[in-house]
């Protein structure tokens, strides 16, 4: 791999990504009851999206690839339709009242976070 | 398979200019190209992994939270960061092959293999902890139908908890398995810092498993922490 | 004087340097070689498949039972779908001929990873192994053996295929064993193409036939892992009761077959997209014309494949998806229609003022054109929702399902054999009896399936070892082209074999094609293929007054037009 910099700068890259991550990883541990109590799950993800996108450009040298960036952009774009289409099923789920799986979670809703 | 050192035979048009031809020997930019392919697939699996498990998360999304709440986050952190700095390690060692500090780069692999053990200790200990609280894989609690039952949502959250962490497990293992293999390689000179493409694509794989874990961590110890402050 | 590949020590070898003819063919690397093991195991699993079909067949020959019971039936149709589907159509033509041809077609020595082509064509010796024993079971209760195989069809669907005494969660190991054939064999194709290509051939400069490969490539390696996640999902249903499929514990049936068929159904448009690539190198070196639109094709392989991943609902209209879901797919599954018309228009239109020749290669691939269109058109009337509830697991769907693949995929597979045959042999076929089988082929798929579209739309049912009376004549018109049909397949596979055996030598080049896997020094071709790769400046179906426009000198690889 062709590459312009020093041994010194590309370990200060490193250390600057790390750095980052741990920033990132304790936000991660601190929001559910810090701030943004109701989208912890929307801020959870979106967190997880900056640090993949941080290892990915930088640990993984993604910088520059053109034809294997494509072909991550596509995989993600297919996991994507997967998800969305499969959102969409559920989320019109139309046999609700007919349904064991459904009618089981509503007598069960009770149940508490202290079960163990 | 050549018993003889390869040389790239040259290609000539018509009107005489000369091109290298590629040939699959010693084709870094192909061997990169084949692992990332090969990630892709990785990126699949866990894909439609992450997949079903929102398809139950829609469908039992106060479940979800419950038993995501009853997840131990202090080791779970720990283990987050322990695997954060062995994507570091694994990085520095490929960078000091790179630049011919061969011995440094295998302490930088060491490095990593201790902490990839490390990992697999916590999440052993965690694994304990869980089973000692009956939520265990077969145990009654995860079994539908039973009077022991716990909910549908809940067995299902268990369920996929245990097959993902698990299933990175594995991939743990195996990234040690390589590492010391690769170890091998370096001490066979058969990797040196002229020809690195193993050492390159395995430190691939290990972010790769810490890309996996960056999306497992939140989806399953997070999504509940705003309803306890973590721990059994 | 280079030799050719077929002759004893012209092969590099994985392991060593083995003496003896068996252990070089045992760890070859060379991709024709290994090329033509894959053929070699594979027919023996198609014959294995036609014969059980033939069983089925004759049983429904008459209403009532006649050679076997029920139970033995559902045996037969999954032991058929299972060899058909798994081991023999997935695989098929990428590791045929995508091993044989595609280096030779882009100039390349041999694949990008030969090493890993090997230990995958050994892996997918072990997943047939696996699949095998899955289908037998052998469960022993109380001292008492009881045997009993695999009846769930080849889906597998969930929640009864896991409940049942069957080895589902074997078999899935098989599928993903397979699968990891597959998507080893499709990334080293992927690398292949993009690397290895000879100097000056840009993608639009090569064959149609390598463009589909790179499609089907695509799809070998994003769809099948979806696979192993569903195995990992059903071992956890099987052993550790966790129910993510099984409703009675919460599970939802749908999601196995949503996720069963964003594999499977990817898979379909990896069977046909390199099969198409077959036809699009046979029409215009049998017409004496470059090809119309190779632009259009090769574009539409890619947008085939990339439509291919985002149709799959449409297997589970019937199954209790949502109604907005289904109108999705069905919308989408429309779109897959548009590229594939592209492709036949572009074909006829090569054929148009062409110099044809009816050798029989050409033959296939016209009877391809014929069998195809029924078998794509009825496809389109089963994407529309109203329509499918009706034709749903019906003979209709079974009859779309065998004009597409049959019809298509191995009829095309089959015109690959015939017009490859003398570059992988370097002999000559017996023309006249290839065109008897051909025609008894012909005769016989249409003469099998057709009555299946009228018995599925009055109403017959798939995977049924009874049937009301007036079904009668729909099944013996059916079970008499099944004779034909097989009497074909035999008369096709002696002529290959014998032929293979003490036919006429042929020489280099002999259909007059273009393509670069044909100017070979020596027929058939040497070890490392090509004795100089070519500098490539000119398209791949150049023909000028019905002869190849662009001529070399087979020992140096220098054009002399």
């Amino acid at each position: 791999m062709a590459t312009t910099k020093t041994y010194e700068e590309e370990r200060a890259g490193y250390y600057k990504v790390l750095v980052g991550l741990l920033v990132l990883t304790a936000v991660t541990l601190i929001q559910p009851t810090m701030f943004l109590e109701n989208a912890t799950f929307g801020v959870q993800m979106l967190i997880g999206v900056i640090k993949a996108w941080m290892i990915v450009m930088y640990y993984m040298h993604m910088k520059g690839e053109k034809l294997i960036g494509a072909s991550v952009i596509f995989a993600m774009f297919l996991v994507a339709f997967f998800f969305v289409i499969v959102m969409i099923d559920v989320n019109h789920f139309q046999f609700g009242d007919v349904s064991h799986i459904t009618s089981e979670v509503t007598s069960a809703g009770g149940s508490s976070a202290t079960d163990h | 398979m050549s018993d003889h050192p390869y040389v790239p035979e040259i290609a000539v048009d018509r009107e005489g200019n000369e091109y290298e031809v590629q040939g699959w020997q010693g084709d870094f930019f192909g061997g990169k190209f084949g692992f990332w392919l090969f990630m892709l697939t990785e990126i699949m699996m866990f894909g439609a992994m992450f997949m079903v498990l929102t398809y139950y998360f829609t469908l039992h999304h106060d479940d979800f939270i419950n038993a995501s709440a009853s997840l131990n986050r202090t080791l779970g952190g720990f283990n987050t960061v322990v695997l954060l700095i062995s994507a570091l390690t694994m990085g520095l060692g490929l960078l000091k092959m790179r630049h011919g500090d061969v011995k440094g780069a295998k302490l930088m692999i060491w490095a990593t293999i201790l902490l990839a053990i490390v990992f697999l200790g916590v999440k052993a200990v965690e694994w304990t902890a869980e089973y000692n609280h009956g939520v265990f894989l077969g145990l009654p609690a995860l079994q539908g139908g039973l009077p022991e039952s716990k909910p549908f949502g809940e067995i299902m959250f268990f369920g996929m908890y245990f097959t993902m962490t698990g299933l990175h497990g594995v991939h743990i293992i195996i990234g040690i398995g390589l590492m010391l293999w690769l170890l091998k390689r370096i001490n066979a000179e058969k990797v040196t810092p002229e020809h690195y493409i193993l050492h390159f694509n395995l430190a691939l794989y290990w972010d790769l498993v810490h890309l996996i874990w960056v999306f497992v961590f939140p989806y399953y110890y997070m999504i509940g922490a705003g309803l306890s402050t973590g721990g059994h | 004087m280079s030799k050719s590949y077929l002759e004893l020590g012209e092969t590099h070898c994985a392991i060593g340097h083995p003496k003896t003819a068996f252990w070089q063919w045992m760890l070859t690397v060379d991709h024709k070689r290994i090329g033509i093991m894959y053929a070699a195991v594979m027919f023996v699993f198609f014959f294995v498949a036609v014969f059980t079909a033939l069983a089925m067949r004759i049983e429904l020959f008459a209403p009532g039972a006649q050679i076997m019971d029920g139970d033995t039936f559902n045996q037969a149709f999954t032991l058929h779908g299972v060899l058909m589907i798994f081991l023999f159509i997935i695989p098929g033509i990428p590791a045929i001929f995508g091993n044989i041809v595609m280096p030779l077609m882009i100039g390349a020595k041999d694949v990008s990873f030969p090493r890993l082509n090997w230990a995958t064509f050994w892996l997918y010796i072990f997943g047939c192994l696996v699949a095998l024993t899955s289908l037998f079971n052998f469960n022993i209760t109380e001292g008492e053996v009881l045997f009993n195989f695999a009846d769930t069809g080849w889906t597998f669907y969930a929640p009864y295929s896991l409940n049942t005494g069957t080895n589902v969660v074997t078999t899935l190991v098989a599928a993903f064993i397979l699968g990891m054939a597959s998507i080893l064999t499709g990334l080293n194709f992927l690398v292949t193409i993009h690397r290895l290509r000879a100097p000056g051939m840009d993608f639009f400069k090569m064959p149609l036939f390598v463009w589909g490969i790179y499609a089907t490539a695509w799809i070998q390696l994003l769809a099948t892992p979806v696979v192993g996640i569903t195995l990992i999902l059903a071992i956890m249903e099987k052993y550790f009761g966790i129910g993510i499929f099984d409703p009675s514990k919460g599970g939802d049936p749908v999601l196995f077959q949503h996720l069963f068929w964003i594999y499977s159904h990817p898979a379909v448009y990896l069977m046909i997209l390199p099969a198409f690539g077959i036809m699009s190198e046979i029409i215009p070196v049998f017409s004496r014309r470059e090809i119309f639109g190779y632009r259009t094709i090769a574009l539409s392989s890619a947008s085939i494949a990339g439509i291919g991943y985002l149709v799959w609902g449409h297997h589970l209209f019937t199954s209790g998806m949502s109604d907005i879901a289904k109108t999705i797919f069905s919308f989408l599954t429309f779109f897959v229609a548009i590229p594939t018309g592209i492709k036949f228009y572009d074909w006829i239109a090569t054929m148009y003022k062409g110099k044809i020749i009816l050798d029989s290669p050409m033959l296939w691939a016209l009877g391809t054109i014929i069998t195809f269109a029924i078998g794509g058109l009825t496809g389109v009337t089963i994407a529309m929702v109203g329509s499918d509830i009706h034709l749903q697991d019906t003979y209709y769907s079974v009859a779309h399902f065998h004009y597409a693949i049959l019809g298509g995929v191995v009829f095309l597979l089959f015109a690959g054999m015939h017009y490859w045959f003398p570059l992988v042999t370097g002999k000559f076929y017996k023309e006249s009896t290839a065109k008897v089988a051909f025609y008894l082929n012909f005769v016989g798929i249409n003469l099998l399936w057709f009555p299946m579209f009228i018995a599925g739309y009055l109403g017959m049912p798939r995977r049924y070892f009874d049937y009301l009376p007036e079904f009668e004549i729909y099944h013996q018109v059916s079970g008499v082209g099944a004779i034909v049909i097989i009497s074909g397949l035999v008369l096709m596979f002696y002529n290959f074999l014998s032929s293979w055996k003490s036919g006429e030598a042929a020489p280099v080049n002999p259909w007059g094609a273009t393509t670069l896997e044909w100017y070979t020094p020596t027929s058939p071709p040497p070890l490392e293929n090509h004795s100089k790769v070519p500098y490539v400046d000119f398209g791949p179906y150049e023909y000028h007054h019905a002869q190849p426009k662009v001529k070399f000198d087979l020992a140096t690889m220098k054009r002399i037009d």
